[in-house]
C-alpha cells in the first residue's frame, strides 16, 4: 500500500535547542504529526480528506492541517515557548490513501478541548476550517467528520424546542410533519402570499414556509407578509381543529432587524421562526437563545451550503454542518430527501439524519459516519425533506426516513391540476395510507405504489397528483459518497 | 358542518382516510405494543387545538401483550361516551422521547360543527385570535348531544 | 355499532371537484388452506411442541394424552375450516387439578405455545396469578384489578393457581364473587382472546365447582395431574441435576430412593417441587464438604459428584424407617 511510503515514524524533533532556533521546520517535525497520539475523551477529532499538492508527503501535509487549524505560522517563534506549546498542538495520528481516490488522504486530527471557548460554534470553526482551506500545499481539503468530545457538547443547550417538544406543541405524533414551501418565491403580495399559505394549510398540511430569499423586498414588506400570514394560519387552524404553522423569515440585513421581526411574529402568535444558515454562526446562536425565551421553533435553512458541502473533495460535509447546527440550536434544519431534485445519495443522507435525531450516533462508514458520537441528551432536530418531492414517493420517504420528518412538497402542492387544498389533502392520503399500512405491518419499500393506488381510489385528488407526477423521479448521479471502506490503519 | 376538504375535525394519525375497523384499530395498537408503547384512551367533548388534557379512560395500559385488552376498554368508553370524541394515545417511555408516540381518533359526534375565529383589533394592523369551539359555550356533559 | 354513515369517511370535497366516491373496504390476505393433518401442523409447528411436551416432561402419561386429544380436535377443526365448515370458537378453559409440583404451572406453558402454535391464541403467554393479584380490599377496587390482570393475559393464556380462593362463602360480602362475574363475563365473550386455566387441589376445586355452577359450565377440559411415581421422581430429579451439571453416583442415587420413599409419606410433599429443594440442599451440603478440605485441588468429577454422603445428612433419614 502507498502508506508503506510514508515512514511514519520520523516525527517531531525532540531537542529543544534544534527545535526552536530560528528558521524553517517541517509540520512534522513541529510537532503536529504522531503516529503514537491515542486520543483523549476531551480531544476533538477532525477527519480531514486531503489532496497533497504533487510531490508533498501526505504525512507531512497532514501535520500541516493539524498545525494550520491549531498553533502553528510558517516558521519557527520563540513566544512559543511562553506557553505549554505542546498542548496547543493538534496532532494528526492517522493517514490513509483514500480507497479509489489516487492523490487523496484521509488524515485524523485531534485537537485539545483548550483550543476551543465553551459554546461558540463560530470560535470551533475559526480554527477548524479558519486557515487550512486555502493553505498552498494542499490542492484540496474537506472536512468530512468530527467527534465532538461530550465534555464540549455540554457547553451548548442545543435546539431551543427539539421535535419531542415540537410535536407535544403541535399535537402531532406518530407520522412526518408535512409541509410546503410559497411558490412562485418571489413577486407575490403579502396578500396573495396569505392565499397559499390558507389553501395549504386548510387543505391538510401542517406547515407551510417562506423561502430563503423571501425577506422584505420591494413588492412585499416583511410585516405585510406576517400579518396576512398569521390571518391564513389562524383560520385554517379554525377550519380544521389543528395546530398550523407557517415558517417566517425573520433573515435580515443586522440582528437588530432579525430580532425586530421576530419580535413581530411571536407578538402575532407563531408557532415558528426561520433563519437563513447565510446569517452566520453567531447570528443563528443568538436566535436559538432568543427562541428558547420565547417558545419558538427555529427553523433553518440551509442556504448556501452548498458552497461547503458539494464538493466531494474540498469544504465540508453537510454531516460536521449538522453537528454544528446541532450544537448551534436550530430546531428544524434541511438535510437532502436522497429522492428529490437535489444532491445526495440516499445512505450518506440518512447519516445527516442520524447527527440530527440520534441520541448517540454509531459509527457506520456506509453512511459516512467515520466516527460514534454521544450526544448526551442533547435535543433533537426534525430532519427537513425539501425539493422535487411529491405524493408518489411517499412510500420511499417514509421508508428511507421514518416518523421524525418534515416531508415539504412545494410544487408537489401548489402544482395540483385542482388546486392547492386538493394539492394539501393528496398528500395528506398518501402519508396517512403509507403509515396506515406500515403500522399494519406491509412492505412499503416495494407496495408502496400499490398502496397508494388503492388510497387513490376513495381519494380524487390524490389519483390526479398520481396522474400528473406519478413515475417522476431525479436520477443523477450522486457526487457525494463515503468512499470509506473499513481497512486496518496502515500509519498511525 | 366543518369546511375543510374532510368535513371533520382533522388531528391525530388518520383523520384524512375512512374510519377505522375494529380490526384496523387493532393492528394499530399491536404495532404500539411492539415497540413497548402503553396505551390509553381519552375522550372529550372540547377537541380545540390546545385541549392538551383529553380526558383519561382509565390508566394507561402497562404491560399488555395483545390489542385486545386495548379494544375491550376502548369498547366500554364508546359505551358509556357515545356522543364524545375519543383517541386512543400510545405513550413511549424510551429515555430521550418519553412522549406520546401514536394519537389516532376512533370516534366522533354525529355532528362536528367545528370552530369559529375571532379577531380583535390590536395597534397598527396587528390582530388578535381567539378560536372557539361551536360547542364550547355549552356546559360540560350537554355538547354534541342532538 | 351506532349508526354514523355520515362521519364514516372523509369528504375530500373540495370547491368545483365532482363527487367523491365511496371508500374500498379493507381487506384482509388470506393464505392457502391447509388439506391434511400434516399440513396443519407443518403450517402451525404445533407438532414440535407436543413432541417436545412428550419427551420432555417425565411420567404424566394420562395429562399427555389429553393434551394430545385436545390438540387433534383443533387441529381437525382447522382441516374443517378449510373445507369452509363453519366452526365456532371452541371453548378452551380448562382446569388443572393435583397436587402441588405436579406440573400443571409447566405444562400451562406448553398448553399456551401449542394454542399460540395452532392459532387459537395470538401471543401464547402465560400470566399466573393468585386471589391477592385479582381481589382487592377496597369496595370499587377488584373490578379496576381484575380487567387489568385480563387485559394483560389477553393473547395468551390466565394460569389462576388456587382458585378457589376466589370464592369465599363464609364472608357474605368477599370482593372475590366480584372476581369471579367479570371473569365469568370474559371467558363467555372474548373466547378468542383469551383462554384461562383454573388450578388447585382436585377436592377443593370441586366444591369450588358446586358453589360456582357458570365456572364449570364454562370449562370444557377438566386435566387432573396425578402424583408422580418415585421412579418419576428419580428421573426428574437427573433430569433437574443434568440441566446444573451435577449428577449422583451410585451410592448417592440409592440413598436418594430411600430418600424419596420417607418423604413421599411425611406431610407436605410437594412432588416436583419437593425434589427441587431437596436437591438444592444436597448441593449446599456438598459445597460444604468440598470446603471443608481448602488446600486439596478438586478434579472435575469432585465438583459435579453428589454423594450418598450430601444426601443422607437430611433429616428425613433422622426419623424412624417407613413401616412396611
Amino acid at each position: 500500500m502507498a502508506t508503506a511510503l510514508l515512514n511514519p515514524t520520523e516525527g517531531a524533533v525532540t531537542d529543544k535547542k534544534k527545535r526552536y532556533s530560528a528558521g524553517v521546520l517541517k509540520y512534522r517535525q513541529m510537532g503536529y504529526w504522531d503516529a503514537d497520539y491515542v486520543p483523549k475523551d476531551t480531544d476533538t477529532i477532525c477527519l480531514f480528506r486531503i489532496t497533497p499538492q504533487d510531490g508533498v508527503d501526505p504525512i507531512e501535509a497532514a501535520a500541516a492541517v493539524a498545525g494550520e487549524s491549531s498553533t502553528a505560522t510558517w516558521t519557527v517563534v520563540w513566544t512559543d515557548r511562553l506557553s505549554a506549546c505542546d498542548s496547543y498542538r493538534a496532532k494528526a495520528f492517522r493517514v490513509e490513501p483514500v480507497p479509489n481516490n489516487p492523490g487523496q488522504y484521509f488524515a485524523w486530527v485531534a485537537y485539545d478541548i483548550i483550543l476551543f471557548e465553551e459554546g461558540s460554534i463560530a470560535n470551533m470553526t475559526a480554527s477548524l476550517i479558519g486557515n487550512v482551506f486555502s493553505f498552498k500545499p494542499l490542492r484540496a481539503a474537506r472536512l468530512e467528520d468530527i467527534r465532538i468530545p461530550i465534555a464540549y457538547v455540554k457547553t451548548f443547550k442545543g435546539p431551543p424546542t427539539g421535535l419531542i417538544v415540537e410535536r407535544e406543541r403541535l399535537d402531532k405524533f406518530g407520522r412526518p410533519l408535512l409541509g410546503a414551501t410559497t411558490k412562485p418565491k418571489l413577486g407575490l403580495s403579502g396578500r396573495n402570499y396569505g392565499r397559499v399559505i390558507y389553501e395549504g394549510l386548510k387543505g391538510g398540511l401542517d406547515f407551510m414556509k417562506d423561502d430563503e430569499n423571501i425577506n422584505s423586498q420591494p413588492f412585499m414588506h416583511w410585516r405585510d407578509r406576517y400579518l396576512y400570514v398569521m390571518d391564513a394560519v389562524n383560520k385554517a387552524s379554525a377550519a380544521t381543529g389543528e395546530v398550523k404553522g407557517s415558517y417566517l423569515n425573520v433573515t435580515a440585513a443586522t440582528m437588530e432587524d432579525i430580532y425586530e421581526r421576530a419580535e413581530f411574529a411571536h407578538e402575532l402568535g407563531s408557532v415558528i421562526v426561520m433563519i437563513d444558515l447565510v446569517v452566520g454562526w453567531s447570528g443563528i446562536q443568538s436566535l436559538s437563545n432568543w427562541c428558547r425565551r420565547h417558545d419558538m421553533i427555529l427553523h433553518l435553512h440551509r442556504a448556501g451550503h452548498g458552497t461547503y458541502t458539494r464538493q466531494k473533495n474540498h469544504g465540508v460535509s453537510f454531516r460536521v454542518m449538522a453537528k454544528w447546527l446541532r450544537l448551534a440550536g436550530v430546531d428544524h434544519m434541511h438535510a437532502g430527501t436522497a429522492v428529490g431534485k437535489l444532491e445526495g445519495d440516499p445512505p450518506t443522507v440518512q447519516g445527516y439524519y442520524h447527527c440530527c435525531r440520534d441520541s448517540y450516533t454509531k459509527q457506520d462508514f456506509s453512511r459516512g459516519l467515520y466516527f460514534d458520537q454521544d450526544w448526551c441528551d442533547l435535543k433533537k432536530v426534525m430532519p427537513v425533506a425539501s425539493g422535487g418531492i411529491h405524493a408518489g414517493q411517499m412510500h420511499q420517504l417514509l421508508d428511507l426516513f421514518g416518523d421524525d420528518v418534515v416531508l415539504q412538497f412545494g410544487g408537489g402542492t401548489i402544482g395540483h391540476p385542482a388546486g392547492i387544498q386538493a394539492g394539501a389533502v393528496a398528500n395528506r392520503v398518501a402519508l396517512e395510507a403509507m403509515v396506515k399500512a406500515r403500522n399494519e405491518g406491509r412492505d412499503i419499500a416495494n407496495e408502496g405504489p400499490d398502496i397508494l393506488r388503492r388510497a387513490a381510489q376513495f381519494c380524487t385528488p390524490l389519483r390526479q397528483a398520481l396522474d400528473t407526477w406519478g413515475d417522476i423521479t431525479f436520477n443523477y448521479t450522486p457526487t457525494d459518497t463515503s468512499d470509506f471502506t473499513a481497512t486496518p490503519a496502515v500509519a498511525g | 358542518m366543518m369546511t375543510n376538504p374532510t368535513g371533520r375535525l382533522t388531528q391525530g394519525q388518520f383523520s384524512f382516510l375512512p374510519d377505522l375497523t375494529d380490526a384496523e384499530i387493532g393492528l394499530q395498537v399491536e404495532y404500539g405494543l411492539g415497540r413497548g408503547y402503553a396505551w390509553s384512551v381519552e375522550y372529550t367533548d372540547d377537541p380545540h387545538p390546545r385541549n392538551t388534557y383529553w380526558e383519561m379512560f382509565g390508566m394507561p395500559m402497562f404491560d399488555l401483550k395483545d390489542a385486545a385488552g386495548v379494544l375491550l376498554e376502548l369498547r366500554s368508553c364508546r359505551q358509556t361516551f357515545p356522543d364524545h370524541y375519543i383517541r386512543l394515545v400510545a405513550f413511549d417511555s424510551t429515555r430521550g422521547i418519553e412522549s406520546v408516540a401514536m394519537s389516532f381518533i376512533v370516534q366522533r359526534p354525529r355532528r362536528e360543527p367545528g370552530f369559529s375565529l375571532s379577531r380583535e383589533e390590536g395597534p397598527g394592523r396587528t390582530l388578535r385570535y381567539t378560536i372557539r369551539g361551536h360547542e364550547g359555550d355549552k356546559p360540560e356533559g350537554e355538547r354534541y348531544r342532538e | 355499532m351506532r349508526h354514523r354513515v355520515a362521519m364514516a369517511s372523509p369528504l375530500y370535497s373540495l370547491p368545483g371537484a365532482p363527487a367523491p366516491e365511496t371508500a374500498a373496504p379493507a381487506t384482509v390476505p388470506a393464505a392457502a388452506p391447509p388439506r391434511t393433518i400434516g399440513e396443519v401442523l407443518a403450517q402451525s409447528q404445533a407438532g414440535a411442541v407436543i413432541d417436545e411436551l412428550d419427551a420432555a416432561l417425565v411420567g404424566l402419561a394420562p395429562v399427555k394424552a389429553r393434551i394430545r386429544d385436545i390438540a387433534a380436535l383443533l387441529v381437525v377443526d382447522r382441516l374443517r375450516l378449510a373445507i369452509g365448515l363453519e366452526a365456532q370458537t371452541p371453548s378452551l378453559h380448562m382446569c388443572f387439578t393435583g397436587n402441588p409440583g405436579t406440573g400443571k404451572t409447566t405444562v400451562a406453558m406448553r398448553i399456551a405455545e401449542i394454542l399460540h402454535r395452532l392459532g387459537y391464541v395470538r401471543k401464547g403467554h402465560l400470566v399466573a396469578v393468585t386471589r391477592d393479584d385479582l381481589v382487592g380490599q377496597y369496595i370499587g377496587h377488584t373490578a379496576p384489578k381484575t380487567k387489568e390482570v385480563l387485559k394483560k393475559a389477553m393473547g395468551g393464556v390466565l394460569f389462576i393457581d388456587e382458585a378457589y380462593y376466589l370464592y369465599r362463602p363464609e364472608n357474605e360480602r368477599d370482593y372475590g364473587q366480584e372476581a369471579i362475574e367479570i371473569l365469568l363475563q370474559v371467558m363467555e365473550n372474548q373466547r378468542d382472546d383469551l383462554v384461562v386455566i383454573l388450578a388447585g387441589y382436585r377436592e377443593r376445586m370441586e366444591a369450588f365447582f358446586r358453589s360456582n355452577p357458570g365456572m364449570r359450565s364454562r370449562i370444557a377440559h377438566h386435566i387432573d395431574f396425578p402424583d408422580y411415581e418415585p421412579g418419576d421422581l428419580l428421573r426428574i430429579a437427573s433430569l433437574m441435576l443434568e440441566a446444573q451439571h451435577y449428577r449422583l453416583d451410585d451410592g448417592a442415587r440409592a440413598a436418594f430412593e430411600e430418600y424419596l420413599a420417607r418423604r413421599i409419606r411425611q406431610p407436605h410433599f410437594a412432588n416436583a417441587r419437593s425434589v427441587r429443594n431437596a436437591l438444592d440442599r444436597a448441593r449446599l451440603r456438598q459445597a460444604s464438604r468440598l470446603f471443608a478440605e481448602p488446600d486439596r485441588a478438586w478434579t472435575a468429577a469432585d465438583l459435579t459428584t453428589i454423594t450418598a454422603a450430601d444426601i443422607r445428612a437430611s433429616r428425613v433419614f433422622a426419623d424412624p424407617p417407613p413401616a412396611g
